[in-house]
């Protein structure tokens, strides 16, 4: 409960911050150089899940617990949802400063395949029968899916060139406003933690559903 | 049969001069690939399909360890695969009179986008065996792990059509890794695949 009410007040006082604290970067249009707070750390959560959905893979193929099967498909569903909001957010700055909402640009090219890959994950879940065959296929696939990420993220946008802002507003480049980096690193906490707290509902969802549910099936 | 038809159909309906000169490097290396990868999906979702309804498959666990039947498996796609490459392409270049400024480039990019498209399918198709739906769920899980390969190849042949100037290679060089990363992986998730 306490962890609920932190959270919505830290993440409201992020949005409050976005908006009014930290000032617009210089070379944007306008106010649009404000997504970094959102598109950013929506990203950075969608990798994050991956690699959590990944990571409880293997250790699924290698102990059979179900528990990792459990984060594994959290990690898939809830990475899933936030590369979603993450190509939505992008769109719309797309529109805002390169003038259209979709252009192939090789970073969205990437993570519509991204997508495609985790939607085809959701794919062998609902058709695979055999709730331990399942396990495994979903596993197998979802650990050679990721080895393909690599190849999306340098590969692909290194034989086109892209229009994705990079360098001038990476927190690791010195240069960025300090209040900026302040609400960015507050906005990446807030989502972090959102994130968590959502892993830690589906978890408990999919615990209580594979109680409810004949081990058989 | 479904790869000699779809080209028959493109050569037909598209013919050789109905595309722009400067059009044409990179439509052709669009339908060339477009017509390899959904030839070779319609062959390859077989491989285990067949043990499965041969019903061979639990002899094949018992006397076979699962790398060799893997590795076997492989390479009968990469042999089909190479055969259907062999008659695709020449007959490709051929029927649309397609320019190649680098032939050399040319051949390897298909070559080894042809092992790309063998190892990244071949686990694939020993999941859907398994499963329920099988014909719609190979393309479905395979397309979206070939994709990367398949951008790459498209733009080396557009490259090599062109004559844009590529030293080291680039695209084979990015095939063949792409080649080894899912031949490692597969041969180390075939195992539990295959026992399940």
């Amino acid at each position: 409960m306490i962890y609920k009410v932190l959270l919505t007040t830290w993440m409201a006082t992020m949005i409050v911050a976005a908006f009014l604290y930290a000032e617009p970067a210089t070379g944007f249009p306008g106010e649009t150089s404000r997504i970094l707070f959102f598109h950013v750390p929506q990203a950075w959560i969608a990798t994050l899940a991956f690699l959590i959905s990944m990571i409880a893979s293997a250790i699924y193929l290698a102990k059979r617990q179900v528990k990792a099967d459990y984060l594994a498909q959290s990690g898939a569903e809830l990475g899933f949802l936030f590369c979603v909001l993450a190509t939505i957010t992008g769109s719309i700055f797309a529109k805002a400063t390169w003038g259209s909402f979709w252009n192939w640009d090789p970073r969205q090219t990437s993570i519509v395949i991204l997508l495609m890959i985790y939607g085809a994950y959701f794919a062998v879940r609902s058709a695979v029968s055999d709730p331990d065959r399942r396990r495994v296929f979903a596993a197998a696939y979802s650990i050679l899916a990721f080895v393909t990420v690599p190849f999306l993220v340098f590969v692909v946008p290194r034989i086109t060139t892209s229009l994705h802002p990079e360098n001038t507003m990476n927190p690791a480049q010195p240069g960025m406003d300090p209040k900026t980096l302040k609400v960015f690193l507050g906005s990446l906490l807030a989502y972090t933690g959102l994130f968590l707290w959502m892993l830690r509902l589906k978890i408990r969802i999919l615990t209580i559903e594979g109680l409810k549910k004949p081990s058989v099936l | 049969m479904f790869a000699v038809t779809t080209l028959i159909a493109v050569s037909f309906s598209i013919g050789s001069f109905s595309i722009e000169e400067a059009e044409r490097p990179f439509l052709y290396s669009v339908l060339l690939w477009i017509i390899l990868t959904f030839s070779a999906l319609s062959g390859l979702a077989r491989s285990f399909v067949k043990e499965e309804e041969a019903g061979t498959i639990d002899v094949l666990k018992l006397s076979a360890r699962p790398q060799a039947v893997f590795l076997g498996k492989l390479f009968f796609n990469l042999t089909l695969l190479g055969a259907l490459e062999l008659i695709i392409v020449p007959s490709f270049v051929l029927l649309m009179s397609y320019q190649i400024s680098f032939p050399g480039f040319f051949v390897a990019m298909i070559i080894t986008g042809g092992l790309g498209l063998g190892a990244g399918t071949t686990i694939i198709a020993a999941m859907i065996a398994r499963a329920s739906t099988r014909g719609a769920l190979f393309s479905a899980l395979s397309l979206p792990l070939l994709l990367p390969l398949m951008i790459t190849c498209i733009k080396g042949c557009e490259r090599a059509a062109i004559g844009i100037s590529s030293a080291g290679w680039p695209e084979v060089r990015i095939a063949v890794a792409y080649f080894a990363i899912m031949i490692t992986m597969s041969l180390l998730l075939f195992p539990l695949v295959w026992e399940e």
